[in-house]
């Protein structure tokens, strides 16, 4: 069980101050710990909107483009913010939910009940958006149930956050317009579940832009946002189950390609040569497999690992970015929820596939960068960094027992100053997507008991059934192991130190440690 | 400033509802293929594809731009015909709505740019060869086509029947135009002059 005083665990690091992969230079926006993660991934967006008219990241940018002079800001006076509400084990409101929903058709399917996780979603009026595992206007009268129980509680000045009853916990997050709600089965804390439905809400917010969103239910209360939405629902299942199988977004970090650091300097050099001209480039971020390759940044701005992480959503869940090259409207709502930037994506070329968007807050240069991709191309294959990629891309990744730590199974190594992680190959029993998803689950539940808010711990480590685990968090790092389980904690803690130098030794090929700019 | 201009010759684009087709066709129009196990991959923004065509020897560009059909894209959806010299207003044959939408952009199309060129194309035939019936029924979009002087084509992506002969009559349209062919053969003379491989073949 949980032990905080593991002896001997501070020693495993010879040296402090020298975490693998740390770094002073950062492209993404990091934070200190998961709370703040999660609270700034739900107010910065509610912030912004407070001081909507004097500081839109996008129209920032705009003006510096035109050179004009810049505009004086006045600072709004900031409101005190609301406290943040207490659970509420609201028994009584938690039968009628279920009573209720016995009455209505999907809820007698024994699949549909059977789901590990639903996600709704629906208007403050009570209106379905979005059901996870059904059409949602089958669901009337449940999403009617949900928004009564919303408004009960907002009636009496208070928010009602969370429900548990039994193994299901029912989760509200109510954001803007719009009332999210999950209903899991899983392990997830409810901070966890929390933060994927502020994900979900930011996904909306991403095709819409908070501006948008408000406005059209402040023409119309009643207003069908699946109007607005055909076509995204793809989005939102994808990034579903992206969140289900992915710790990057738990973790708040992001995965790099592995490369040679010169292969990746030249790949980042010959973008910020090519594009430099183009003046009102944002960021170039090249994806493959789902990993970083590079992001080049305008200097003096920076992106937010849960921005990068909708990004990766959109790349991995549209085909026709293979084909063609897309001209697309995308808001990041940490960068500015009020306005579209445009992405040029495009994925290099039909024996590379890395994806590569140039994201622009100017509508008129896509022949621009069409043509700068091209160039880019062109360049990348004469220096065989599309070969580096793509042999990077095919190989399988290690795994723990091939750096020579066979007690070893999996691991999740986050580095804090860079906000990026790293993870090995998954290897027996780890093969199937359910143990991979019970594994995840188990970084959860750990995760969750470090960051727990009333009583965070440093180091757990926990004998299972299954395997051990092991996680410890330092001011630099989190790590997240799984053992054989049967190990003991010394020989434990002596593989991490390998582990930590094997990590130190490889960190310029698994990190990316400098940040680029135009 | 910029001069962001396209590297083709024939700036061509793809309008009509959602989920009828315009995707499938750019695909099979580029690649010849048609991707059945894909659902959901309604185009966000807008996505563009150039192909080299050759008519009577003359080789030149066309660029696409396939717009998406979703509402919320409707504002955006004007940056993309501006300057184009063919639209393929496209509806699938058995659906009425989609239908009406292309009529809207016939319309649209006729008052904004007039020198535009609009070609009708119903898609999903397929569907029609399996029985289901057509709506509007046929007789009447041809009529509508030849009232409003715009060829009408009905093709199936699913199986490409016809999609080649569209891109072919768009790019035997463009050329047998004096003033296209005259702008094409002088950029083939540019690039000629900067680059030692000429783009052309033979004319003869
Ligand atoms: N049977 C059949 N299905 C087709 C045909 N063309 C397209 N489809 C299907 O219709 C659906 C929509 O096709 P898309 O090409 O994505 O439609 P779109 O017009 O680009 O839609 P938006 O991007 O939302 O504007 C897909 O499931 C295609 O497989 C066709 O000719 N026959
Ligand atoms: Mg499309």
């Amino acid at each position: 069980m949980a032990n905080p005083e593991a002896p001997g665990v501070d020693d495993v690091i010879a040296e402090p101050g020298i975490e693998p992969g740390a770094s002073a230079e950062t492209m993404l926006v990091t934070t200190d710990s998961f709370e703040e993660y999660e609270q700034e991934m739900s107010n910065s967006i509610d912030d912004r909107q407070m001081k909507e008219s004097t500081t839109s990241t996008i129209s920032e940018l705009q003006e510096d483009i035109r050179e004009a002079p810049p505009t004086p800001t006045a600072v709004s006076p900031t409101e005190p913010k609301p406290e943040p509400p207490d659970d509420l084990e609201l028994e009584d409101n938690t039968q009628q939910l279920s009573l209720n929903s016995l009455e209505i058709d999907p809820l007698r399917n024994t699949t549909w009940l059977a789901q590990r996780k639903h996600i709704f979603i629906l208007s403050q009026a009570g209106k379905p958006i979005y059901s996870r595992h059904s059409s949602e206007d089958k669901l009337v009268t449940l999403m009617g149930v949900m928004q009564a129980l919303v408004s009960f509680v907002q009636a009496g000045n208070d928010m009602i956050r969370s429900v548990h009853a039994g193994d299901t916990n029912f989760v509200f997050v109510v954001k803007g317009p719009l009332i999210l709600v999950t209903v899991s089965k899983t392990l997830e804390s409810v901070p966890q579940l929390v933060l994927q439905l502020t994900y979900v809400y930011n996904q909306i917010v991403s095709v819409l832009t908070q501006s948008q969103l408000t406005r059209v239910y402040e023409q119309r209360r009643n207003f069908d946002l699946r109007r607005l939405l055909t076509g995204s629902e793809r989005l939102i299942d994808h990034l579903l189950n992206f969140m289900d199988k992915e710790p990057a977004f738990f973790l708040g970090a992001i995965k790099c390609l592995p490369l040679l650091p010169s292969m990746r300097d030249a790949i980042s050099q010959t973008i910020v040569q090519t594009c430099g001209k183009i003046k009102n480039l944002v960021f170039a971020i090249l994806l493959a497999n789902n990993q970083l390759v590079t992001l080049v940044r305008m200097k003096k701005y920076f992106i937010h690992p849960a921005d990068l992480h909708l990004i990766q959503n959109l790349v991995a869940s549209s085909e026709s970015f293979k084909t063609v090259e897309s001209w697309t409207p995308i808001c990041l709502p940490k960068f500015d929820s009020n306005g579209f930037m445009h992405g040029h994506v495009s994925y290099l070329a039909e024996d590379c596939q890395a994806c590569l968007l140039l994201l622009t807050v100017d509508k008129d240069v896509f022949y621009s960068l069409s043509d700068a991709k091209q160039k880019i191309v062109e360049k990348l294959r004469r220096t065989n960094c599309l070969e580096a990629i793509n042999e990077s891309m095919n190989k399988a990744s290690i795994t723990t027992a091939e750096i020579g730590l066979p007690e070893m199974r999996h691991v999740l190594y986050k580095c804090k100053s860079t906000a990026q992680f790293w993870s090995p190959g998954f290897q027996p029993p780890y093969t199937t997507d359910e143990e991979i998803e019970r594994l995840l689950g188990l970084y959860q539940c750990l995760h969750h008991r470090l960051h727990a808010p009333n009583r965070p711990l440093k180091l757990i480590f926990q004998q299972l059934d299954k395997e051990t685990m092991l996680a410890w968090v330092t001011s630099g790092f989190e790590l997240y192991l799984t053992f054989e389980p049967l190990v003991t904690k010394p020989d434990a803690i002596n593989s991490v130190s390998k582990l930590l130098k094997w990590i130190k030794k490889e960190e310029e090929r698994l990190f990316i440690l400098n940040s680029p700019t135009f | 400033m910029y001069n962001d201009m396209p590297k083709v010759d024939l700036k061509v684009v793809l309008l009509g509802s959602s989920n009828v087709g315009k995707t499938s066709l750019l695909e099979r129009f580029i690649d010849d293929r048609f991707n059945e196990n894909l659902p959901n991959q309604s185009t966000i923004g807008a996505a563009f594809a150039s192909k080299e065509v050759c008519v009577n020897n003359i080789k030149f560009t066309l660029g696409i731009w396939d717009t998406a059909g979703s509402e919320r894209y409707q504002s955006m959806t004007k940056l993309y015909y501006r300057g184009a010299k063919a639209a393929i207003v496209c509806y699938d044959v058995t659906n009425l709505e989609s239908w009406e939408r292309a009529k809207y952009w016939v319309r649209e199309l006729r008052s904004v740019e007039e020198t535009c060129v609009v070609y009708l194309c119903g898609t999903k035939k397929d569907i029609l060869d399996e029985g289901k019936t057509a709506t509007p029924d046929l007789d009447i979009v041809e009529r509508y086509a030849a009232g409003i002087q715009c060829k009408f084509y009905l093709v199936s992506n699913k199986t490409g029947e016809k999609t080649s002969e569209l891109f072919d009559e768009i790019s035997k349209d463009y050329i047998s135009d004096p003033d296209n062919l005259h702008s094409v053969m002088e950029a083939i003379t540019l690039t000629a002059n900067s680059k030692t491989d000429s783009r052309c073949c033979p004319i003869g």
